[in-house]
């Protein structure tokens, strides 16, 4: 699914955000990336969605040469990735349901589908009684579900979630991870990127550790922090 | 994905633009309106100065003298050799009897001529129209060929200098049309840019969930549009009202003054003034969105 050989980037500012990164991620794994801030979490997902492209090596989603793409193709490949992040990026001025519908309506869906997978992606993160509310009426744990639904709505074969639980109150955080699985589950490649050791520690999935740039451990059924 | 199966999309989104920036957009809107307005103003202004000019120049007519005294035949001869050279309209013989009772039918009122002179002073001549004032010059100078022709007249200084004076007009109005054009594509490009600020995230969203950038383009251009359509129809119906009371009171004080009331001239450049305004809010709202999807991938 995922292969990322020699890959390193180098910022414009000169930060060294990865360094030679040698990774292989099979269908349907679930995967998380650890490390503290600044170990270079983000910026390896980036690669990932084409946010950023890499100083050097190759990165390669679903058979697909990321680096090699032209601009006009960038958006067929994120048609395959669906997003999660720590700060949901909901648009305030819509509703949930004009949320997750926005991702369908922009790659140009006929309507009969919108309407169809956004209730599916609603019922699945348990927010279709929320549909008609807006952002702002929603708490932390019932924002990421749409955000979440937004991820997921065109059924992509990955799942990428930038610390997905960072704003999170513990219980509300074990709730969200317990969706992400059932993502997972039905068969969705799902790479996590965290530094809360709780969920890391309780879930027992591939751990790949970073630091400074480096990837310093890559286990099975591994916890946060190498023992 | 067919850009029609996504209209509503894209219409729905322009509108809740127009809609936010409000104000703004209001303003942007009457700029519009007033440089279309002008616009139009110049091109009702050029069709009118063209009529008058050629109305002038269908006036003009060429007069060629000859001296000696012609026979009816020969001056029929003469006055076919005429109406043969290029750009000749009607040449029409005037023997000299006619020219003085002509002269005096004029101003024997004015002035008894006849205690002047008895003898009628002037000589045959032939009044020649053309076809267009363009070609006055030459024709004068193909009549003066002419071995009986003493002597060939014409008003062409004039008809030149008018000619000029239009061309400069023209070329002043046309200038002042472009620059008019960038100054309001500039206020369409920002206030569309506002709309293109406020949806900051809502673009990132798009590109990151997959949208192309023509998609992302549509609904800035379509917000163009409508404002170009706003402003045309506004423009138009300014013009339409304000050059028919105008075109009313001409009728009515200088009924000579050959203005320009053709309903398909006037369509044509009220078709003009409505293009132009959807060109520029085309062209304004694939500008405003430039910048914004220029950024890497
Ligand atoms: N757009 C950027 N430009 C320059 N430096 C960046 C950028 N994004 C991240 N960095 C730097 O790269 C390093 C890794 O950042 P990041 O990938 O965000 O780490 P993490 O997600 O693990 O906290 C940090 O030192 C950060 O300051
Ligand atoms: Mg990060």
């Amino acid at each position: 699914m995922i292969e990322l050989k020699h890959v390193s980037k180098l910022y414009t500012n000169g930060v060294e955000a990865l360094l030679d990164i040698n990774l292989h991620i099979g269908k349907e794994e679930f995967v998380f990336i650890v490390g503290p801030s600044g170990a270079g979490k983000t910026t390896l997902m980036k690669m990932l969605y084409r946010e950023e492209v890499p100083s050097s090596g190759q990165v390669i989603v679903d058979r697909v040469n990321v680096t090699e793409l032209t601009p006009d193709q960038v958006p067929y490949l994120r048609r395959n990735i669906g997003v999660v992040f720590q700060d949901y990026k909901l648009l305030p001025r819509r509703t949930v349901y004009e949320n997750v519908a926005f991702a369908l309506q922009v790659t140009g869906a006929a309507r009969s589908q919108i309407r169809r997978h956004t209730m599916q992606a609603l019922e699945l993160v348990g927010m279709l009684k929320r549909a008609s509310s807006f952002p702002e009426e929603l708490s932390g744990g019932e924002k990421q579900r749409v955000c979440i639904a937004r991820a997921i709505v065109n059924n992509p074969p990955l799942l990428l979630a930038d610390e997905p639980t960072g704003n999170l109150d513990p219980q509300t955080t074990f709730e969200i991870m317990e969706l992400l699985d059932k993502i997972n589950r039905r068969s969705t490649t799902l790479i996590t990127a965290t530094h809360n050791k709780n969920i890391v520690d309780m879930m027992k999935r591939r751990v790949v550790q970073l630091e400074a740039g480096r990837v310093i451990r890559d286990q099975q059924l591994g916890t946060y922090s190498s023992s | 994905m067919s850009v029609l199966s996504n209209l509503e999309f894209f219409v729905v989104e322009a509108l809740r633009s127009i809609r936010r920036s409000g104000l703004m957009s209001i303003v942007a809107i009457g700029i519009v309106i007033i440089s279309l307005t002008i616009f139009g103003m110049f091109l009702l202004f050029m069709a009118n100065l063209g009529n008058i000019v050629a109305f002038m120049g269908s006036r003009l007519d060429i007069v060629a003298y000859v001296d000696k005294d012609l026979t009816a035949d020969a001056a029929q001869v003469l006055q076919t050799s005429i109406s043969q050279i290029g750009g000749v309209d009607t040449v029409v013989y005037v023997p000299k009897e006619e020219a003085w009772k002509n002269f005096r039918e004029e101003f024997g009122a004015k002035l008894d001529l006849r205690e002047v002179m008895d003898e009628n002073p002037l000589p045959n001549s032939f009044s020649i129209k053309v076809t267009s004032p363009d070609v006055l010059p030459k024709v004068a100078e193909s009549v003066a060929n002419f071995a009986d022709v003493s002597e060939v007249r014409y008003s062409g200084k004039l008809i030149k200098q008018i000619q000029t004076m239009v061309d400069a007009v023209r070329l002043g109005g046309l200038l002042l049309s472009v620059l008019l054009f960038f100054a309001t594509l500039l206020i369409v490009v920002n206030t569309i840019r506002l709309t293109v600020l406020a949806r900051e995230t809502d673009i990132y969203i798009m590109r990151l969930v997959g949208a192309t950038k023509s998609f992302i383009r549509w609904p800035f251009v379509i917000e163009g549009v409508l404002m170009g359509i706003m402003g045309g129809a506004f423009g138009i119906m300014i013009l339409k009202f304000s050059y028919e009371s105008v075109l009313a009171r001409i009728k009515d004080a200088l009924p000579f003054l050959p203005v320009v009331s053709d309903p398909n001239v006037l369509t044509l450049i009220y078709l003009s003034v409505g293009i132009t305004g959807v060109l520029l809010g085309m062209l304004g709202g694939y500008i405003s969105v430039s910048r914004i999807l220029k950024e890497k991938g």
